[in-house]
């Protein structure tokens, strides 16, 4: 047994449990002649393990140490760790085919001769426009993104994608990214997510190595930066994004970003940034329909090598609404369960499977907690849903939450009537039937629709 | 810090204590779910689960006991309670997908707190991006009803498997007790266990706890594990806990 295992063993003993599995257990140990190196995962940890465990540590080393003297020197680090640059993190480029990781990293070599760069697409495979599922909701967006990924720079810059989450934003920047790529093998082409951008230009301040940074991220041939939402608020990094953003425009150089809601919504983004980021071309990605749906499990089934009959996918899109992380998240799981009890997929069984799942749903939505969330939404109070006022503020909300009742819990028509204020089943089927109406003459009350629909079962 | 004090006060046993394993969790109703633990705990393909339920149905005890199974087959891995964020900060979590397995309890204790959301939510995207470190994330509530005010974090963990955590039945936790008692040295006698079940709060943790106070004070105090003695454990507790 090495020393460290056997330090361990004596650390479980004597500290609890929490303590031992959050601070010791992430520790790697290097043992080496005269010392024992501890590499912690990072700076936290290093400082945490410093103050309150490394005299105990000490002890133990010294102790079992037989007749050698370690010196236990504790440090950051990872023994599988990648080297990092300092400007810019070098992660690996996951699950890419051998070959065509092979390609990326010639070409990396290539252009790191040239320009002392490394360039790390982050472009993930398996997100390409053939695994892509395109219904009503996404057509427009799947459309432009193909004809920029035939020409880049040139066709729509910058390319503005916005939608919830889990609706194939990402999915569709990667499709991009892997056209492009598939054109012109040697394209700098570069995803990173906006957090990334940011957390890598303050580690960049901090090592003095901003030069690097900027220079990187000006040199790209197309950029595609995900959850542009997350830079509200970030005065510096909008400053280098506002300038990187110049220099790649100006250089007929591709720009795709995306958001969760449309630019002028962005709070705490400056104007001049918002206003390039309408330069190009704006599209929405709106949630699947239900065919979608349907036809996204279908196809995610099939890449899983995985026999999917038509009703169950029917079933399982009907029930799960509310992005395309969770369906899959549920597809998964009926998967798992037919794997761990060797039994074929039927409806029976993905009822079975999901129960857990949906269960944790329905219980969520309750006629109050409709009404909740739908005066939350305009902004008016619970009371005012419930009471006789008949003005448009109050009342189309009112017949928004009876459709919604109608639509998400299993209550009848008298029984939604009755905990809105004690009206009658004539009046809820007005109403229900009204929002059908107008869902498809007015597109802001679809949106009011859509939104709370989603809100309420996400 | 009071680790070497209270080393000394420590009876025998304490040095022959098991850490929480697989092995020793008992539960038929989550078989499916243990199998799929320890699929991502021996890095298999699943690289994300998402567990919740009640207070004391075992939650903790699997997230530690992925960690250990990752530690015996050689692999890094890290647990972290959610529940002391107070005394953390989230840059905590910064480079942990260095990690082969990283297991994060109770994430309702952080949800609506944007820095920690934010802190998950980078968390989960360098993970994936890693491409070989797993994540197992537990909770008491189902991720709807988390509170999470960071929708990209709420689709996120939706992603991966979702397991509901049962509750043991009264017979599996009896089993459970006495198996404990077995890996800490020392024998529970049937009346005791009932005893335990019948008189005391009826979640796994807290019956574990209990467990580990009377291994302690049994040798301690050289006594045997009878009902009387037991009261006096609860008793003594109880009365520690009012002060």
């Amino acid at each position: 047994m090495s020393l460290w295992q056997q330090c361990l063993e004596q650390l479980e003993n004597q500290l609890n449990a929490q303590q031992f599995n959050t601070w010791i257990r992430p520790l790697q140990a290097v043992e080496e002649d005269e010392s024992l190196r501890l590499l912690a995962p990072n700076r936290f940890v290093l400082d945490w393990v410093n103050e309150r465990f490394i005299d105990n540590i000490r002890n133990i080393v010294t102790q079992i140490g037989t007749g050698d003297q370690h010196q236990v020197v504790l440090e950051i680090g990872s023994r599988e760790r990648k080297t990092q640059e300092p400007a810019v993190r070098v992660a690996k480029v996951a699950n890419n085919t051998a070959k065509q990781e092979d390609k990326r990293r010639a070409n990396f070599r290539r252009r790191e001769d040239q320009s002392q760069i490394h360039y790390v697409s982050n472009i993930r495979d398996e997100f390409t426009f053939s695994s892509f599922v395109e219904g009503k909701s996404n057509q427009i967006a799947k459309a432009a993104s193909v004809q920029i990924g035939e020409n880049p720079g040139v066709a729509y810059n910058p390319l503005f994608i916005y939608g919830g989450v889990g609706l194939g934003k990402t999915h569709l920047m990667h499709a991009v990214g892997n056209l492009m790529l598939e054109k012109k093998q040697e394209s700098r082409v570069i995803y990173v997510h906006s957090e990334r951008f940011v957390a890598d230009m303050v580690k960049a301040l901090q090592h003095n190595a901003i030069d690097d940074f900027k220079r990187y991220y000006r040199s790209v041939d197309a950029l595609l930066i995900d959850d542009i939402q997350f830079f509200a608020g970030k005065e510096r990094s909008q400053e280098e994004l506002f300038h990187t953003f110049n220099t790649l425009i100006e250089g007929q150089r591709q720009i795709i970003i995306s958001c969760d809601r449309y630019p002028k919504e962005i709070d705490g983004l400056e104007e001049r940034l918002k206003s390039r980021f309408g330069w190009g071309l704006t599209v929405a990605i709106e949630p699947p329909e239900l065919e979608t749906r349907v036809a996204i499990l279908m196809s995610k089934a099939q890449q899983m090598n995985v026999e999917l009959p038509h009703e169950v996918a029917f079933f399982m899109a009907k029930r799960i609404r509310s992005n395309v992380r969770e369906l899959e998240g549920a597809l998964r799981r009926v998967i798992a369960n037919s794997r761990f009890m060797a039994r074929p997929i039927t409806l029976d069984f993905a009822k079975d499977a999901l129960r857990d799942l949906l269960a944790a749903q329905d219980k969520l939505v309750t006629i109050e907690n409709i009404q909740k969330t739908v005066a939350e939404y305009f902004k008016i109070r619970v009371a005012d849903l419930l009471s006789k006022k008949r003005s448009r503020s109050v009342a189309r909300p009112r017949q928004l939450a009876m459709a919604l009742a109608k639509e998400l819990t299993n209550h009848s028509l008298p029984e939604i009537g009755d905990v809105f204020g004690g009206r009658d089943h004539t009046t809820v089927l007005h109403g229900c039937k009204k929002i059908r109406e107008l869902r498809d003459s007015d597109v802001r009350v679809n949106e009011d629709y859509q939104n709370l629909l989603r809100i309420l079962t996400t | 810090m009071s680790a070497n004090t209270s080393i000394k006060q420590l009876p025998l046993s304490m040095w022959l204590r098991q850490g929480a394993t697989f092995d020793s969790y008992v539960s038929a109703a989550n078989q499916q779910l243990l199998d799929n633990i320890r699929n991502v705990a021996a890095l298999g393909e699943e690289h994300f689960i998402f567990i919740w339920g009640a207070e004391g149905v075992g939650k903790t005890h699997l997230l530690q006991a992925a960690c250990h199974a990752a530690t015996n087959a050689g692999n890094s891995s890290v647990y972290l309670p959610m529940q002391e964020a107070a005394q953390f900060a989230p840059e905590m979590l910064e480079d942990l997908e260095q990690m082969t397995l990283v297991t994060i309890d109770n994430i309702d204790a952080v949800a609506g707190d944007q820095a920690w959301e934010t802190a998950l939510f980078n968390l989960y995207n360098r993970v994936r991006d890693n491409g070989e470190c797993r994540l197992i994330v537990s909770a008491h509530q189902p991720l709807a009803s988390l509170g999470l005010r960071l929708p990209d974090l709420l689709s996120r963990l939706s992603w991966g498997l979702v397991y509901q955590v049962q509750a043991m039945t009264d017979e599996e936790k009896l089993q459970a007790l006495k198996q404990g008692a077995d890996s800490r040295g020392f024998e529970l006698p049937d009346e005791v266990a009932n005893y335990l079940l019948r008189h005391y709060q009826r979640q796994t943790a807290a019956l574990f706890d209990l467990l580990e106070r009377l291994d302690q004070r049994s040798l301690a105090e050289q006594r045997r594990l009878t009902i009387p003695f037991v009261k006096q454990v609860i008793e003594t507790d109880f009365r520690s806990s009012k002060e």
